[in-house]
Parts: C-alpha cells; structure tokens; sequence
C-alpha cells in the first residue's frame, strides 16, 4: 500500500474532475454562454462595422432646404454625392433615433448671400445621444469644409492670387498601425470574456470541492483517511483550474468559426484569430486559473454552506473581472503594475497578443510569479482551514 | 486495540450578545477526563445521552483536532503524534456521513480505498465484497443521489470498511434506520467481531439502550462529558441496584452524578 503524496494528489484529482463533469446540468450552463460568446461578440460587432461601411459606400446626405442653394448642390453632386431631402420632422426622428444620418439644414436666402459675400449658416443636425447620427458628423462637416475651401480657392483665383496661399503648410496622415493593431481597437473587449470565463469555469468547482463538501457533510470522513492534507488540497484545485482553463479554450476556440459570420469586410480582413493566438491565449490563463482557484477555494472553505461561499466569492470575482476597465479607464498607456495585477495582466498580454506583438518571458514572468505564489499561499491556507472547518 | 485514556477537550464559544456588543466568550466542557478501553474481537458501547460528549471524543479518535490532555492510542499508535498511520488502522463511521451524489456507491467506496492507499484492483474487488457482506448489491451501481437513510448508511459503512481496518468506530450508525436495516447490521457486526469476521474492535457510540442491551459485551457510559461508569450489562445493573437496563442507565448516567455533584 502506499500513501506517497504524489499519488494521494492524483487519485483525489482524478475524483474530482470526474465529479464535476457529471454535474452536466451546471456544466452545460457554463459552456453554452463560453462557446456562444464569440460568435455573439463578432456577430454585433461586425454589423456595427457593415452598417458604418454601408454608409460610406452610399455616399448620401441629408439636406434641408437644397433647392436653396444650387451652388452646393452642384458642388455635393460633383463629389459623387446623392442628396435626399430631409423629412419634415428630422428633429423629432434624430431624438427617437428612428434617423440615423445627420441632417444639413440650408436657409432660405443661402445663394443670395453666398453671392453677396456674407457668409451664409449651414446647420449640421445631429443627436449625440443618436450614436450613429452623431458618428456621421465628422465625414458631413469634411465635405462642407471641402466646399468652403473649393469656394475660396476660387475666390482667390479670380482676383489672381495662388490657391496654395490657402495651405502654408501641407499635411499629409501616415498611420503606424498594423492591420491587427487596428483591429485590437475593436476587438479588445475579447480578453476581458476570456477572462471571465476562466472564473466561471472555476467558480462552481471551488465551490463545490470545499463550502459544498461541508454542506453535505462529506468533508469530515474525507479528513479521517490517512491522507496528507496539502495532497487533498492540491488534487481539489487542480481539477478547479482544470475547468477554468477548459472553459478559456472553449471560450477562445468559439471566435475561431466565429470569424466565418462576420458581415464587416474590413473586420474580416484585420480579425485574423486562429490557432496561433489560441494558444497563447491559454497559456497566459494558465497562472489566473491556478490563482484564482486557489483564491476561490480560499474563501469558500471559510463559509459553512454553498450559498454563503457564493457571496463571498462574488466580490473576488467582480474585482478581477472589473481590472481590465483601469486599463480601459486609463488611456495613458501601460503602466508597469498592470503586468502584476491578476486578470488585468492577462488582459494587457492578450490585447499584444491581438495586436499582433510577440511576448516574452520578461512580459510573462510577473503574471506566473504572482499566480504561483498565490496559488501556494492560498492551497496552504485551505489545507490548514480544512480541519478547523470540521472542528468548529 | 483503542484505548483512550483520561480524555479532555474544552470549546470557547459565542454567548448571547447585544446588537452593538461582541459577544462574550463561553469555556464548554465538552469532554472530562473520559477513559475506555476497547479490545480486539469485542464490541464496546459508549453509551449516553445527547450532548454527553461521545461524538467529540470519536471525532479526537478520529485526529479531527486534539485533546486538551490525555492520550488516546490505536494498536499503540498515539492518534496525536502519528495521526495518518492511526486512522490507516481505523474505520471511521462519524457522525457527518455525507456521501459524493453524483458518483456511484461503488465509487463512494473505491475512491475511500484508494485514500487508504489500496490499488484500484483491490478496491473495486473490496467492494464487490463489502455489497455482498451489506446486502447492496443492487445499489452498487446506482449514483448516491436519492438513496434512501438506509442505502446511505450502507455506503458509508461498506466506505468505512474498505481497508479491512482492524478497528472500528461507529458513531450512532442506527440513526434513521428501519427496524430491518438495524437487525442486519447488528448482524454485520457480530460477524465482525467473531473470529470468522476477523476478530475486529468494535467501538459502538448510542443513546438506544436495547442497541446496546443486544450486542455490546462492554459499555462505557457517558454523561456531561465524563465517563461515569463501565462494564458489562449485568455488571451495570449490579452497580446501579436495578433490574431494567433503562432504570440503571437513568441512575448512573443522570443521578449518580448529580448526587456526586451535591456529595
């Protein structure tokens, strides 16, 4: 017989991984929103993206009032622009967001005043609370600077003077971007469901191994066999971390056929997911899931029954869902402490890993040496609760 | 072998407190000075009423958490010094006997002897033994999950046994069993502690005194924390002057302490 610790470690982990896959019901209502949130994620946000190309693509703009003002039609239409009429009540659809396209309202005496030099007021109409309304700004007040300037060049002309006087300086943009890098604006919301399905994953298991065993009263008999605690810990959370990590890979393997669904063109082309972002993706998981199971089974072996220790757990497990917000919140860059700070260092490693960057070890050390240390600091303090768990 | 020798264990708990006051802390003794001593091939009762400290004492046998003094020894191993190697010795039927609902009863057992260090071999092959000596073998196979009082006790009993331990230690197993299931055991129990069965020590925890008028050669009984008074069932009522084990055990367990108390 023997009773080594290495292998007391294995028979109670082989226990309890099998113990949890046969919870199907709690298993399947993990894995539906891990294996759906990809292709949700994508599906909206290239729709989002289509319905902004389609926009481009039309190349249409709202008018009130055009028939006022033939010059900038002309101008408008030479752009290759169509000019649809604004409806009567463009302000009440803009608020109700029924309207989605910014409106150009045109007085009455427009092309009397253009020709008379008193610089006539075009209104561009929008919402900003109409989000879509207010994104299409940008590209109308473009076109009407284009035909201010058109207009003064002109101006100029006629009196003898060189356009070029207009532009004392040329500027020209040069985008340092990589195609992935400019996806990652996008797609940066990924890691953070990644993140949380790694503490879904682990959550029902770390539960169940410790406040769940108290519950039913099964803890006290499995502490009177002659068993090394720590082995008993250590084989409880390594099935924890088993689930969390399965569902990051379920999670992370879900944006792969994903991709296949995206309407947006331009998303399609710079979402490039496949094996070799998975894998690091997982391996980056890997210090969060031991952490983190450790730190749940931590704080569920305090609680006397399931229900308590999900209150307990709820707010560690807010607190690092919500760490990948600083460095939302914070737009100055990365900070040197982001790489230290369990789920946000998991977050700022896979946006690099999105951007396209490569990691190395230095990047990688900090999240392995805190999660480690985590994970021993908390197994031992399980193993040394465990019995006055049962004493009390 | 168990022998348990001048027992004591002391809990601090929370009194009653007020909204805004901590609450002040209370010494209950939960177990004074007990003594027993339980041979191979004999059952040995540990006979009290609720709250006399019985389970306290099995859970120190059982190296939950240890005495404040006194020194409690399994085949000459000290459960304080040697914990693992005691229980290895030891088949513990506590008072939490909660089994893994979602695994098998032949899983419940197998996984407790592979804990005691068996192989799988020989656990699954223990098991098929233990469902026989039981009578569960129609259970075997089921998950634990919606067993009845007795079915569960089964498992936990056949879990128990899995290493063929040399010693036994049972704490109100009869709790929540039918007149049938309590019979069989008592008859499992008699096996065990017959040559046949392996000549087992037998330590049986209660507070139903037909249980222990039928089957313990011995009996230790217990009342606020102490063990008041030992020996056979006839040696009792000799001491206590009574003809009905009840009588003798209501004169030992609750007036010969209080008139001790008022001595």
């Amino acid at each position: 017989m023997s009773t080594g610790f290495w292998r007391n470690f294995q028979v109670v982990a082989v226990k309890e991984v099998i113990d949890a896959l046969r919870d199907r019901r709690t298993l399947l209502r993990l894995m539906v929103p891990a294996i759906m949130m990809g292709p949700l994620i994508l599906l909206g946000l290239s729709a989002l993206l289509a319905s902004f190309e389609d926009r481009a693509e039309k190349r249409e703009i709202l008018v009130a009032g055009i028939a006022n003002a033939p010059t900038l039609r002309n101008f408008l239409e030479r752009q290759t622009y169509t000019i649809k009429e604004a409806p009567t009540d463009y302000e009440a659809m803009l608020r109700e967001r029924t309207l989605t396209d910014p409106v150009v309202v045109v007085g009455d005496r427009f092309e009397q005043e253009l020709q008379e030099g008193e610089r006539p007021t075009v209104e561009i109409v929008s919402d900003s609370a109409n989000q879509r309304a207010g994104a299409g700004v940008g590209s109308t007040q473009r076109l009407l600077t284009g035909f201010n300037q058109e207009r003064a060049v002109l101006n100029l002309a006629l009196r003898g003077v060189s356009g070029d006087l207009l532009q004392s300086v040329s500027v020209e943009e040069r985008d340092l971007a990589s195609v992935q890098a400019r996806a990652s604006r996008i797609t940066s919301i990924i890691p953070m469901f990644i993140i949380m399905a790694v503490l879904y994953g682990a959550l029902t298991a770390s539960l169940d191994s410790t406040a769940g065993e108290r519950e039913r009263g099964s803890l006290e008999p499995l502490l009177m066999n002659p068993v090394q605690h720590l082995a008993l810990v250590a084989g409880k959370w390594s099935a924890v971390a088993t689930l969390g990590l399965m569902m990051a890979l379920l999670a992370s393997l879900s944006f792969i056929p994903a991709q296949w669904f995206i309407k947006s063109d331009s998303l399609q082309a710079m979402f490039q997911f496949g094996v070799w972002e998975v894998l690091p993706f997982i391996v980056l998981q890997v210090p969060l899931a031991a952490g983190l199971g450790a730190g749940l089974m931590a704080v569920a072996i305090r609680s006397k029954s399931f229900k308590e220790a999900q209150a307990s757990s709820g707010l560690l497990i807010a607190a690092v869902t919500m760490t990948p917000m600083i460095g939302i919140m914070n737009p100055g860059g990365d900070a040197w402490w982001y790489l230290w700070l369990p789920g946000l260092s998991q977050n700022t490693l896979m946006l690099r890993v999105l951007k396209g960057e490569s990691l190395g070890f230095l990047q990688i050390m900090p999240s392995l040496l805190v999660g480690t240390l985590l994970t021993l600091g908390c197994l031992y303090y399980v193993a040394h609760s465990m019995r006055q768990a049962v004493s009390r | 072998m168990i022998h348990i020798d001048n027992v004591s264990k002391a809990f601090v708990t929370a009194g009653p407190g007020k909204l805004f006051r901590q609450a002040p802390k209370q010494t209950i003794q939960a177990v004074n000075n007990v003594r027993l001593h339980a041979p191979n091939g004999r059952i040995t009762g540990l006979l009290g009423p609720n709250g006399a400290g019985k389970t306290t004492t099995l859970r120190m046998l059982g190296a939950l958490f240890q005495p404040d003094s006194g020194n409690i020894t399994v085949d000459d191993i000290a459960v304080a010094t040697q914990p693992r190697q005691a229980l290895a010795r030891m088949g513990m039927l506590g008072d939490a006997r909660g089994l893994y609902p979602r695994l098998t009863a032949r899983e419940n057992i197998v996984y407790y002897g592979r804990l005691q260090g068996m192989d799988a071999g020989s656990a699954e092959a223990r098991a098929q033994e233990l469902s026989l000596l039981l009578d569960m073998r129609t259970i075997l196979d089921r998950r634990t999950d919606g067993f009845s009082q007795g079915e569960r006790m089964k498992t936990a009993l056949a879990r128990a046994l899995v290493h063929d331990p040399a010693n036994i230690v049972l704490d109100e197993p009869t709790n929540g069993l039918d007149v049938l299931a309590t019979r069989a055991l008592r008859e499992v129990l008699r096996y065990l502690r017959s040559p046949e069965g392996g000549s087992k020590c037998i330590v049986f925890s209660t507070h139903i005194m037909p249980e222990v008028e039928q089957l313990c050669e011995h009996v230790v009984v217990m009342a606020q924390g102490r063990s008041v008074a030992q020996g056979s069932v006839e040696e009792l009522l000799e001491q206590s002057g009574k003809t009905q084990f009840e009588d003798a055990f209501v004169q030992l367990a609750f007036e010969a302490p209080a008139q001790g108390a008022t001595a």
